[in-house]
């Protein structure tokens, strides 16, 4: 009995660490997908460029737009190695921390037991009906600013794709605040004095041209995923915020080709779609080392910070490296049936979970838009980067097929609490800061 | 040399210093910026909007220059920001020269004025009158008012059809000064033309110092002190609670952007910012004291382009009797057996019109503030606000409080109940109101709601021996906005559709039937108050964007349901690069226009020799009802009907710099 017993107590003991080393080992692969090495694929060498000439060659490595883009001559891709982001490790320790506490509720957008880090790190399972969910709250909850970031300035230049006409030049500054599941800035893992409970909030501020000098956007991301987004919008002309309806979140912002949504790859609710996990597969990604690519002289800043250079077809193109990286192919159906597109296909980096490659289809089914965010290594950008384990947003292409028409951005990211202190959240400084 | 003429000395060299430093700025090609070190901000826009009316021609030819500046200050720890922010305007509209016998130096001429009475001509020349020098005290000196630079009252928009007219000199003040409100309306030629340069500095159009005090709490207190625009309430077009600063109708009636006609004030903005505290996500409380020299709404004036209410030609017609008297058309009914209808009268400097203007003067207990709570809970925005301040629209007082008038039949001057003898005045008025906005996600639509109640406000009143009362009054204006796609019209940008329906409600309104209106005579109505006791008016706008926001058509409609008029004014406005922008618009007015209401021609307030048929004690004083489109029928039409006439087509070209 007494040998039972013992027996018993060790094989606990030997589950409970087989459990253990499992769990470490889902958080390891989630979050260093390349420790094992990186991924290849036959021909493809550093310093080459993907061209017309070559392009059949890696057909199996570019999503399908970048594949056309490159054939029909538009763009060319220049390629590195693949390079490792390692996110915040107080994000990897908030996501070993709170490792298998997480769980979906019955809806959409229902999810329960999260504290911070990465919701879901284990691989998705295709057998899993809703994979693709999980993935989304990995991208929702995702490091991507870290708890709070600025772009600053961030320059838009809308594009004739024919004739390369630069139409306007939009010159924002953008903001990021997460309220909750903070992992790096105190107070953590919430800011205190939260009553609407707020996730998230994003405040945008237009500098440039004249014409829409000062308007200003705020949005506050309920913490409950079904609770609509409130959003604001001050302009300048009339000295007034207005609030915005949902109709006003899937248009032209601005006149540009993104739609608020489209922020930052995706910039809605979980519950606003239905996520389908389409498999994982090693593709070109924009991901570079800032410092090392061609970088134009136009906005250069007093401080020396110059912004990525674009060419190609329309000048649409950021001129940027990219690299075979690991993603997971995950399509967004609109709920709303008179959402103005019907699908998203995001390539969603696995190390990253940021969403540097989108393909837009409008309402018939047709492909509208393409969508680049380029993903710059925090080591290799401004002093204040270093360090930060934050995948920089840096570049970004929105291009409309349909329109023959792109939208470009210029970055100037920057990981500062201090340029976006909570004050800068609020609907009453809109009126402050708009006059 | 007098302070006035320093001031305008002061105001002009400015203004050419203004013009200058504009002018080098566009020929040297120079451009909005920034300084390398970030802390200043500048930038413009240089402007032409040219409208052409129906039968007029020109009716607008103004140039604008405009300069935004912004400077930041590291002022320590104190403030943990601190700007100096400055905005200059020059104007000048050309229309005064281009157009200049309708509204400059040559407008008007001589005028004739209907006489329904049978027994004579159907119209007399001003100064012509049926009644005239010789009978009793009436007539005037016509070498003081001739008949030259002169309009018939509400000429632009309607007949006089059987009702009260006089003339209405056109010129500016310093080619003809009858008619001019010392203060108020009493613009010269080239004050019109370069309207932003005045004693007031109004090419100020901003001057302030911004500054946030923090807190440890993680509050702030920004104060804000300067010649500014404090903006209140969340409604366009309508003002219920943006009513801190006075407005220039003169610029372009209604239809102005708000942020281009309201008129800077000196004041004191603090506000307190808790941010999220309790159960609210936001939370504010704002203080603004507008200490500046009071200023009225700028309402045009006899002679301009644009006058709200045509406000401006009845004051300057009306000053201009009490000065030098003034031919009434359709007024008396003379004793002649065997005729009709009413003749031209030619009544007496100093007997019936406006003396003065009792413009407050600066002083503490003139100073206007108010408060206001600001926040959002549970997603819904919402605002309390108090303001007390004074009217900007000028309230008429006469009759038995009215100056001292002279009785053109015995010579004996005092005060007479119900004569329409003017003083004007602006009111103590209390605001209290509030605000809210929500999503209602259910119907994709965004509401917008603000109310006020107000006490002191004047009406004009044809029951009251004073000829005006006050009422409190509530107004609100319920808010749409809603994006919906019309995939015919553009399948990838939702068009904007937005609807406002505003409501006023005299509280203590009055309107009675009176001795003629029972009597079932046809010329004759109620008296009382002329504004509605009940009205509302809806304004529509839809509104479209193609070619990435660049090119934008819209249609602006408004209903005035009182009136029974409206306006449609479509638009398309074609950014066509950073620096260059046109807009063409037109603006068409529909329906009942003009309107009448008892035109207190029926007060008696000379009795016996004054009174009607209707009075059956013809020493008693009080409306018979006799009503005509002037004076009062102005405040049934609103806005948009006494403008009827005034369709324009507009053009406006910008550059940014």
């Amino acid at each position: 009995m007494k040998k039972q017993i013992t027996a018993l107590i060790a094989g606990t003991i030997l589950c409970v660490s087989a459990a253990f080393a499992q769990n470490a080992d889902v958080v390891e692969k989630s979050f260093y997908p390349y420790k094992e090495g990186v991924p290849s694929y036959k021909g493809l060498k550093s310093g080459m460029v993907i061209n017309q000439a070559n392009v059949e060659q890696f057909k199996e490595i570019l999503d399908e737009s970048m594949y056309q883009f490159i054939k029909d001559g538009w763009t060319e891709m220049k390629i590195t190695d693949t390079v490792a982001y390692e996110l915040n490790s107080s994000y990897i320790a908030a996501t070993k921390a709170n490792l298998n506490k997480v769980t979906l509720g019955t809806k959409t957008g229902d999810i329960q037991g999260f504290v911070a880090g990465r919701p879901f790190p284990a691989e998705p399972n295709a057998d899993d009906p809703r994979a693709g969910e999980k993935l989304a709250w990995n991208y929702k909850y995702g490091y991507n600013w870290g708890d709070s970031g600025a772009v600053y300035p961030f320059y838009w230049k809308f594009r004739d794709l024919n004739s390369a006409k630069i139409e306007r030049t939009l010159k924002f500054n953008f903001h990021f605040l997460n309220l909750k599941h903070r992992v790096t800035d105190t107070p953590k893992p919430d800011l205190p004095r939260n009553p609407g409970n707020l996730f998230r909030a994003i405040y945008v501020q237009v500098l440039e041209p004249f014409d829409v000098k000062n308007t200003q956007l705020l949005i506050h991301r309920y913490e409950d995923d079904l609770k609509r987004d409130n959003a604001w919008l001050y302009l300048g002309f009339q000295r007034r915020v207005r609030r915005l309806s949902t109709g006003q979140i899937t248009d032209s912002f601005l006149g540009s080709d993104l739609m608020i949504e489209d922020f930052e790859g995706y910039n809605g609710r979980i519950s606003d779609m239905t996520w389908t996990y389409k498999g994982t597969k090693n593709i070109l990604l924009p991901f570079y080392k800032h410092n090392d690519q061609k970088l134009t002289e136009d906005h250069k800043m007093s401080d020396g910070y110059k912004f990525v250079a674009y060419g190609g077809k329309g000048g649409c193109f950021p001129q940027v490296d990219w690299q075979l990286r690991k993603v997971y192919i995950l399509e967004a159906k609109p709920v709303d049936p008179n959402h103005p597109i019907s699908k998203r296909v995001h390539y969603v980096d696995a190390e990253t979970f940021t969403l540097p490659r989108t393909v837009i289809y409008d309402r018939k089914g047709d492909l509208w838009k393409t969508f680049i965010i380029g993903q710059a290594h925090p080591d290799f950008h401004i002093a204040k980067n270093k360090g930060s384990g934050v995948s920089i947003d840096d570049s970004f292409m929105m291009l409309d097929v349909q329109g023959a028409h792109c939208t470009t951005g210029q970055f100037k990211g920057q990981l500062d609490s201090k340029l976006s202190p909570r004050k800068k959240f609020t609907v009453q400084n809109m009126r402050v800061t708009g006059k | 040399m007098s302070k006035l003429k320093r001031l305008k000395l002061r105001s002009r060299a400015a203004a050419l210093s203004l013009i200058g430093a504009l002018s080098v700025s566009s020929i040297s090609g120079a451009a909005a910026g920034t300084s390398d070190d970030g802390t200043f901000e500048w930038n413009g826009f240089i402007e032409n909007a040219t409208f052409a009316r129906k039968g007029v021609g020109i009716s607008k030819f103004r140039n604008t220059m405009q300069l935004e500046m912004s400077k930041e200050f590291n002022t320590g720890s104190f403030f943990s920001e601190f700007s100096l922010n400055m905005t200059l305007r020059a104007t000048y509209d050309g229309v005064y020269d281009l157009n200049k016998s309708h509204f400059g130096r040559t407008a008007g001429g001589a005028i004739n004025l209907q006489s329904t009475f049978s027994g004579a001509p159907s119209s007399v020349p001003h100064g012509g009158g049926i009644v005239s020098t010789g009978a009793f005290f009436f007539g005037f000196d016509r070498s003081k008012n001739p008949n030259d630079g002169l309009m018939v009252l509400g000429g632009n928009s309607h007949l006089t059809d059987g009702g009260v007219a006089f003339a209405v000199p056109v010129r500016p003040c310093d080619v003809d000064n009858r008619g001019c409100l010392a203060g108020y309306m009493d613009a010269t030629l080239n004050g019109l033309r370069f309207s932003d340069f005045n004693d007031r500095l109004d090419f100020l159009r901003e001057l302030y110092i911004d500054g946030n005090i923090p807190f440890d709490n993680g509050h702030e207190l920004n104060i804000r002190l300067g010649r500014q625009q404090v903006v209140w309430g969340r409604t366009d077009l309508f003002r219920v609670l943006d009513v801190i600063n006075p407005v220039d109708y003169s610029r372009h009636n209604i239809y102005d952007e708000l942020e281009d006609i309201r008129i800077p004030q000196w004041i004191l903005n603090m506000e307190y910012r808790m941010g999220a505290v309790g159960s609210f996500e936001d939370l504010n409380f704002n203080l603004v004291w507008n200490f500046d020299k009071f200023r009225p709404n700028s309402l045009g004036q006899g002679g301009t382009p644009y006058q709200i209410l045509g406000a401006g030609g009845f004051f300057r017609g009306m000053k201009n009797c009490w000065d030098n008297g003034c031919t009434v058309a359709n007024f008396a009914g003379l004793p002649v057996p065997g005729t009709t209808g009413l003749a031209a009268t030619d009544f007496a400097p100093g007997s019936i019109g406006i003396r003065q203007v009792n413009l407050p003067k600066w002083k503490l207990s003139n100073t206007q503030i108010g408060f206001k709570v600001e926040g959002v809970k549970d997603g819904v925005g919402f605002s309390v606000n108090y303001l007390t301040y004074l009217s900007q629209l000028p309230s008429l007082r006469g009759g038995s409080v009215g100056p001292v008038a002279f009785n053109n039949f015995t010579g004996e001057k005092k005060q007479y109940p119900y004569l329409i003898a003017f003083d004007i005045d602006f009111p103590r008025i209390h605001l209290f109101g509030g605000s809210v906005d929500f999503y209602a996600d259910s119907i994709k639509s965004v509401f917008r709601i603000e109310t006020a109640f107000t006490t002191g406000e004047e009406f004009a009143n044809t029951l009251r021996k004073e000829l005006y009362s006050k009422s409190n009054v509530v107004r609100y204006v319920i808010g749409w906005d809603r994006d919906t796609f019309i995939p015919f019209l553009n399948k990838n940008k939702a068009f904007l559709f937005s609807a406002q329906l505003f409501g006023q409600h005299i509280l203590d309104h009055e309107l009675e039937e009176t001795a003629g209106s029972k009597a079932g005579v046809p010329s004759f109505g109620r008296a009382g108050i002329p504004d509605w006791k009940d009205n509302w008016t809806m304004t529509f706008l839809m509104k479209g964007w193609y070619m990435q926001n660049r090119l934008s058509p819209q249609i602006l409609a408004a209903y005035d349901f009182g009136a029974r008029t409206a306006v449609v004014s479509p638009s398309i406005d074609w950014l066509i690069s950073d620096s260059w922008r046109v807009i063409v618009a037109a603006n068409f007015k529909f329906g009942r226009g003009a309107a009448k209401f008892d035109d207190c021609r029926s007060c008696n307030p000379w009795g016996p020799y004054t009174a009607t048929p209707f009075h059956t004690n013809p020493l008693a004083a009080g409306s018979a009802g006799l009503k005509g489109f002037e004076p009062l029928g102005r405040f049934r039409a609103g806005p948009i009907g006494m403008a009827s006439n005034e369709d324009e087509i507009q053009l406006t070209v910008r550059y940014r710099f």
